[in-house]
């Protein structure tokens, strides 16, 4: 019998730990490649709504691959999971599980995860996983939820389910998937990517261990991620110890109209340690507008900190993407509240929640690290299902990630048209989609019907978005921040709250305003759906921004001359494009003085 | 009759010339503000060496980094834009998808550093509807002569016509254009159906955009070069190398400079590909090295591979043009080594560049770099470097990697130069895998190439680290991008969006196919008429890019001969199916297979550089190259007395035994224990394991 050499007592010098770590990642890329490149589903291989990654007999990351952040630091607890649900209670070479339970652990139902045993020498000694947001899992409405009663209306569950036992297709599993879905060829082709990929890495995997050995690989695995948490409490402890505390609210549960939702966030920092204590926040919702604890909550606010204290683009560090940078921040929610359900309360529409918490964080740290933090960003998301009936009896289910806007930033303004915080997706051709499906769109723009949160740097712009549907359809619309606006900060002005609205081009006068969250909408032939994303708020005195800088805004059309004038102090002439400088000296120290 | 290639790099420009009495090499520095001046002073330089006159010379073939340089340094036209209404922010928005998952301060070059400013980014009324092409709304003309008038006011000369589903129907791009040069005839115009007639509005846009952003002044550059050269005396045909591995006329790459985006590195690929050839060698893995990146690409049967479209990238921006597939990575000579706050060991990505340079070159840097860890390992000789053109201190090396390296890690300076080496080597690897094995290639059966002036340096330790064959380097390593210039043929590429479900596809969607390949044939035919190619020598294939229903990316399949028709349909499905098999290990075979894109490929021989052989040994001791004797260090840690050969003096059939080094001019090659190196026929090397 192999015996493994105890990792801890092995010592990875300093030069073959960055071989195995650029390995890792490497393995960990072309997992997620496969997937991507080989999926049918828009939301799959255009917006990369997906994770794959290589895993320790303990469930600790290994590496992830660079997708979408909502799914780096998800996959361990679907792990947890089906360690707790696995058929046969054992693992065999060549089993492939699928599962997506949201109370054992899963981020939520439609990112189904497909994980594979690694096998070394006849011995399990890892996992190959991946996750990916699928179309549509035949829920109670096409693609996407909100108004359910429980988690049964999710759709398809799975916990420890086998799709191959010992390398043994199991031929009625994969015949339920394929008649419990709208877009079951979609979904089946998608799970057989995902399959794949899980493969693949697994393949990499023992290939690495045949060429390091076993005990080098996982003390190198170790080593790493007692790096990214060395990493990870030193930008801790530089934070002053204390109780940092915001809150916010949510606009309703996508059934109960007049009762918003509280989400308050308390971060307690103590040395190098950090606990973000959800506790306030609001109890769990009747609808599927909850958070599930394990593969959500915690991700979201593992992510949030990464963001703050280990940020990609001004680091010239990067940190390993693995469970190390995690131990030093604990996550607390009461147990049935939004943030960590009670079954069976459903909790697939969870993305808003855990990016408003991100924005409540770094609210709440702003006092103690002004040169980290932003402005309030969109901190929502606009994620649709457009969905029909084809004239051969087929279902089309369409699903649309729409962007939003960033806060002001220290040095810079806030990004506009992005996806926001947790979200990392890709959009869908226009041109593509209007060749495939039946709708076009009508418009895709950046919003000029309301300005961006004014600072000495302004928030980002949201986008607008219109989708017509050619035919009948419904829509299920997951979104938020109708009723309050992005924050600015240290003098920064407010943005602006998103909106939605149904029109048709045939009756313009029947403008319907809808709320941020509906489900399974029937709309007519030709109506649109426009979509308005939140603008970012502003970050310092709009007196302070440089002259040029709302010059240029007013050129290219993200400021009226008058907003320049009234808010910024500035006095721009549009027909010669410059700006007045001692009309515009005069007039700063004039509001200055007020 | 002589032939000239000339590459300009980031600081020396090398020139390769063949004529009768020869091949001669030479090396200027480049003159960054206008590559043309050196460009110039090296082609007479070379002449002289050559004792030729410069009106002997027929062709001149060039790489540059003129169109690459202006959108590094964001110093393009500035761009008008004419676009479809409700549209206007397509290239403000992008994908929507950040460049980090996990920051708050990222930059967003699109928005950032727009290649068109939204004021000057125009919609006006027009509209054309899928999936037909059929016009909704006809394009509202006064509007776009408006535009052109705040263009006027604004002194904008570059007008990049974009609009929607324009791949469908082009009319109203046409159209456009039409009004635009009545209003501003001396506009440099650029269509998105000219640049790339795909679907995709963000690629297809900014493509059109970049073309526009670099098109004035690379057009100038080239047109500046051809007239400089003229006045030098130099009468010869001025060709451009593209990005896509083929050659170009300069009238072409004025109108279309994004295709030589990627001109620069192309010219060492397709050396590196000729220099397989010339080893007998099909499967061949290049890799060039120079003093702040590595190029590698691979090269599996000799044929060069060119990038899915959806992966080319140019400074932040999609650009939907031929490149060949080629990955670039932070890692040369002048990778700095360091260690992080959390006690981490890097090497690379920043580079300490020529200033200050190498802690070696005494220029005050005292950052240690891959250099200095060569030098501290015994590796380069440090009174050898450029045949002792550049004279290098080796305790400033020493100094570096001790104070920074060394005694934080409480290693010896040895160690901590191995370490630098062996990390940098790592990085190389890991960047040959993506290019390869991720993508299903088996290195076992390829050859490392290893070049540019401190490549074949590295070529046995990548070949190790990959379990690759064996390791081949070229003639003239230093200068193998020149020499590369003169062995590729003119080449031009169009495209046509034609959508058909090819399971489905009936007599219609043949006849369109057969149209789109009749059309695309034809504007190839017309671009190498205009070249003044015989028909018969032009070679024109059309590839069709297809993908599964629903998925969103294509890969190439093969048309059939002849025209398509339903009994010889299925050999696009068939090609297609195992590509996808090929590239990610799986194929759906009864999924519907959809044609996305045809693309029609024209390309005319030119004549090729012939590189002399040199003379087979006589049977005498390989000791008449012999230098001298120095201790280098191997990664092994063994240090061992090792002799240096004068690799000019070899001869083909000579067997160099490791440890040895290669000394010749422009490159330094390490032959560690336990390998041998073989000079083969034109003065090229083997290095391959002892009993391998």
């Amino acid at each position: 019998m192999n015996v493994m050499t105890d990792p801890d007592a092995v010592t990875v010098d300093p030069i073959t730990l960055q071989v195995i770590r650029g390995s890792f990642e490497t393995i960990a890329e072309e997992m997620g490649h496969v997937l991507y490149r080989m999926s049918f589903s828009s939301i799959i291989r255009e917006s990369q709504d997906l994770g794959a990654g290589l895993f320790d007999v303990n469930f600790n990351t290994l590496c992830e691959s660079e997708s979408t952040p909502m799914h780096i630091g998800s996959i361990p607890g679907y792990l947890r999971g089906i360690a707790e649900t696995l058929e046969d209670d054992a693992w065999f070479e060549g089993d492939v599980v699928v599962h997506n339970h949201p109370y054992h652990g899963a981020s939520h139902t439609p990112d189904l995860a497909i994980v594979v045993p690694v096998f070394f020498h006849g011995r399990l000694v890892g996992f190959a996983g991946n996750t990916a947001h699928h179309v549509d899992i035949g829920a109670a409405t096409p693609g996407l939820i909100i108004d359910v009663p429980d988690v049964y209306a999710e759709g398809m569950l799975f916990a420890g389910t086998k799709l191959y036992r010992k390398g043994e297709p199991n031929n009625a599993m994969w015949n339920y998937i394929r008649r419990n879905s709208r877009a079951a060829q979609q979904l089946v082709a998608d799970i057989e990517a995902q399959v794949a990929s899980a493969r693949l890495g697994a393949r990499r995997f023992v290939e690495l261990l045949e060429k390091y050995g076993e005990p080098t690989v996982f003390a190198a695995a170790n080593q790493l991620m007692d790096y990214a948490e060395k990493m990870t409490r030193q930008r801790i402890s530089e934070i002053p110890d204390g109780d940092y505390s915001a809150e916010g609210w949510l606009d309703d549960d996508g059934r109960n109209r007049d009762k918003r939702l509280k989400v308050k966030v308390t971060v307690r920092v103590r040395g190098d340690e950090v606990e973000v204590d959800l506790t306030g926040s609001a109890d769990q919702t009747p609808t599927a507008y909850n958070v599930p604890f394990e593969g959500s909550t915690k991700v979201a606010a593992y992510a949030g900190f990464r963001k703050l204290l280990l940020d990609a683009a001004t680091s010239d560090l990067r940190v390993p993407s693995n469970e190390g940078s995690f131990r030093p921040i604990k996550v607390t929610a009461p147990l049935g509240s939004i943030f960590n359900p009670r079954a069976p309360a459903s909790a697939e529409a969870r993305f808003t929640q855990c990016n408003r918490m991100i924005d409540l964080i770094i609210r709440a740290l702003a006092p103690v690290m002004p040169e980290k933090v932003i402005a309030g960003s969109s901190a929502a998301i606009s994620f649709a299902a457009y969905s029909g009936v084809r004239p051969s009896g087929d279902y089309w289910v369409f699903l649309e990630v729409n962007e939003g806007a960033y806060g002001g930033r220290p040095r810079s303004d806030g990004p506009d048209s992005i996806d926001n915080l947790m979200a990392n997706t890709r959009n869908n051709p226009l041109e593509d989609l209007a060749m495939h499906i039946p709708m076009i769109c009508d418009r895709y723009e950046l919003r000029d019907d309301a300005p961006p949160g004014a600072g000495e740097y302004r928030g980002g712009i949201g986008v607008v978005k219109a989708q017509r549907v050619l035919t009948q359809a419904f829509i299920t619309h997951e979104s938020e921040r109708h009723t309050e606006a992005p924050w600015g900060i240290f003098g920064g002005r407010d943005g602006t709250v998103g909106r939605c609205t149904i029109t048709n081009p045939n009756r313009p006068e029947a403008l319907r305003d809808m709320p941020s969250k509906f489900s399974g909408l029937a709309v007519e032939a030709d109506d649109v759906m426009t979509y308005y994303s939140p603008n970012g708020g502003g970050y310092g005195d709009p007196l302070d921004r440089s002259a040029v800088k709302v010059l240029e805004d007013v050129l290219d059309g993200f400021c009226s001359v008058g907003h320049a004038r009234d808010v910024y102090g500035v006095v721009v002439d549009l027909e010669a494009e410059t700006v007045d400088m001692a009309a515009t000296e005069k007039r700063r120290k004039k509001m200055r003085a007020v | 009759m002589a032939r000239i290639g000339v590459d300009v790099g980031g600081t020396n420009t090398d020139l390769v010339l063949e004529c009768a009495k020869g091949v001669f090499y030479h090396k200027v520095p480049t003159t960054l503000k206008n590559q043309s001046i050196g460009v110039v002073e090296g082609v007479q330089g070379i002449c002289r060496m050559a004792g030729i006159a410069p009106s002997e010379v027929e062709t001149i073939v060039h790489g540059t980094t003129t169109a690459t340089n202006i959108t590094i340094e964001h110093n393009g036209a500035e761009c008008g834009m004419i676009t479809t209404e409700g549209f206007r922010d397509i290239l403000h928005i992008g994908r929507h998808k950040r460049p980090y998952n996990f920051s708050l301060h990222f930059d967003v070059p699109w928005q950032s550093q727009p290649l068109v400013k939204r004021r000057n980014r125009i919609a006006v009324a027009e509209r054309i509807l899928p999936p037909s092409g059929v016009i909704a709304t006809p394009l509202d003309e006064r509007a776009v002569r408006e535009a052109c008038a705040l263009f006027r006011k604004r002194g904008i000369n570059s007008v990049v016509i974009g609009f929607m589903f324009a791949f469908l129907n082009d009319a109203h791009e046409v159209r456009a254009r039409e009004i635009v040069l009545e209003e501003m005839p001396e506009a440099y115009v650029t269509l998105s159906s000219e640049v790339a007639k795909v679907m995709r509005e963000y690629e297809r846009f900014s493509t059109a955009a970049m073309n526009c952003y670099v098109g004035p002044k690379t057009a100038f550059y080239l047109r500046d070069l051809d007239s400089r050269l003229r006045e030098a005396g130099v009468t010869s045909k001025l060709r451009i190398m593209q990005s896509n591995g083929g050659v170009s006329t300069v009238e072409s790459c004025a109108k279309r400079p994004i295709r030589i985006l990627m001109s620069g590195p192309a010219g060492g690929v397709i050396g590196g590909a000729s220099e397989g050839a010339m080893a007998g060698e099909a499967n061949i893995i290049t890799v060039d090295i120079g003093g702040t990146s590595a190029d590698i690409s691979t090269i599996p049967g000799g044929v060069l591979k060119i990038m899915n479209p959806r992966d080319t990238y140019v400074s932040g921006h999609p650009v939907l043009t031929p490149m060949i597939d080629l990955v670039t990575i932070g890692a040369g000579g002048g990778s700095v080594a360091h260690i992080d706050a959390a006690g981490a060991f890097h090497v690379g990505p920043r580079s300490a560049g020529s200033e200050p340079g190498p802690a070696c070159y005494g220029r005050g840097g005292v950052e240690p770099t891959v250099t200095d860890a060569q030098i501290v390992l015994g590796r380069l000789d440090p009174d050898m470097a450029l045949g002792g053109d550049l004279r290098l201190d080796a305790s400033l090396s020493h100094k570096a990697i001790e104070e920074k390296i060394a005694r934080p890690l409480g290693m010896t300076v040895r160690e901590a130069a191995l370490g630098i080496i062996r990390i940098i080597n790592n990085n190389m690897a890991l960047a040959i895998r993506s290019n390869s094995v991720a993508r299903g290639i088996d290195p076992r059966e390829f050859s490392i190439m290893p070049f540019g002036g401190a490549g074949p340096l590295h070529g046995v330790a990548l070949a190790e680290a990959m379990s690759c064959k064996d390791v081949i380097v070229p003639v003239a390593p230093g200068i193998t991008a020149a020499v590369g210039l003169l062995k590729t043929d003119l080449q031009y590429e169009h495209t046509e969006a034609v959508i058909v479900e090819l399971m489905k596809a009936g007599g219609a969607e043949f006849t369109r196919i057969n149209a789109a390949v009749a059309t695309l044939r034809s504007r190839v035919e017309a671009e190498l008429d205009n070249d003044g190619i015989p028909r018969d020598q032009q070679t024109i294939m059309v590839v069709a890019e297809c993908r599964y229903h629903g998925q969103g990316f294509e890969l190439r399949a093969v048309m059939p001969e002849g025209p398509v028709d339903a009994a010889n349909c299925h050999v696009i499905a068939d090609s297609f199916h195992d590509q996808h098999q090929q590239d990610y290990g799986y194929s759906y075979r009864k999924a519907e297979v959809e044609l996305i894109t045809l693309r029609a490929i024209g390309s005319a021989a030119i004549r090729r550089i012939e590189i002399p052989t040199i003379p087979r040994t006589d049977g005498s001791s390989i000791d008449r190259a012999l230098m001298f004797v120095r201790p280098t260090t191997f990664d092994d840690g063994r240090t061992l007395e090792t002799p240096r050969y004068d690799r000019t003096r070899l001869m083909a059939g000579d067997r160099v035994p490791g440890p040895a080094l290669l000394h010749q001019h422009n490159a330094t090659t390490l032959v560690p224990p336990g390998y041998v190196a073989e000079t083969l026929d034109y003065g090229n090397t083997r290095i391959r394991l002892i009993g391998a």
